[in-house]
């Protein structure tokens, strides 16, 4: 790691560390990771399933159409709303264990 | 723990908070996401065990003690890391240590007790089909 100086109008001085860039790819794995509890979820449960698929979408637009701000107090919402997203499918997983049928 | 409570005694006065640099706020976000992951994937192992896998032979609720366990502990998680991601961007905007993360032992701790409760319901079906 040789210290460089950012080159003007670079990616490194317009996004240094590719900091946002890497933030952003990581709220992609995140909205993909959604869809595939969602194709489990489809096996037992199709309506459950497809809702927990869709949930993908305003997960990854969370981060996609509301532009990042590094406002902690901004950021604070979204990320509560991705939090209670995930308890909320953990109890979806929950009640499907606990009342669906197996096979 | 008790060290640091004098910061927040009444009367003192609050720690000057200033925004940290992006770099580490994102940083910050991004630890916070990847343990929303870690959460998916339990939630999604442990439903995955109970409507997918076939039943151990004589312990017919070997599938619920390993999965439910899962799906709870993901709950867990995802609480957890939101409330480490308020904590770490407290600590970096009042330009204090950030805490170590108590996640690593939670996910230890999990997966040792998961995989030894799994050998024992291996165990214990086989046992019970050949006995």
């Amino acid at each position: 790691m040789t210290p460089t100086v950012p080159r003007p109008g670079g990616p490194e001085e317009l996004d240094p560390g590719l900091a946002r860039e890497r933030t952003r790819l990581a709220w992609t794995r995140t909205a993909i990771s959604f869809a595939a509890v969602g194709a489990v979820v489809l096996r037992s449960h199709p309506v459950a399933g497809l809702v927990v698929i869709a949930l993908a979408v305003p997960v990854w637009g969370l981060h996609h159409l509301f532009p990042a701000t590094p406002i902690a107090r901004s950021q604070s919402a979204r990320l509560l709303t991705v939090t209670v997203t995930v308890v909320a499918v953990a109890l979806v997983a929950l009640a499907l264990a606990l009342l669906g049928q197996h096979s | 723990m008790a060290a640091e409570d004098h910061r927040g005694g009444p009367g003192a006065a609050p720690p000057a908070e200033t925004e940290p640099d992006a770099r580490y706020t994102f940083a910050n976000e991004r630890t916070f996401l990847a343990w929303t992951r870690t959460a998916l994937a339990f939630i999604v192992a442990g439903l995955g065990i109970v409507q997918l896998l076939p039943p151990f032979p004589g312990v017919p609720w070997g599938r619920h003690l390993l999965g439910v366990p899962l799906i709870v502990l993901g709950a867990v998680i995802a609480v957890v890391g939101y409330h480490q991601w308020t904590g770490n961007q407290r600590a970096l905007r009042r330009r204090e240590p950030v805490r170590r993360s108590v996640l690593p032992g939670i996910l230890v701790v999990s997966i040792v007790g998961l995989a030894v409760v799994a050998a024992i319901v291996v165990l214990l079906s086989a046992i019970l089909r050949h006995g």
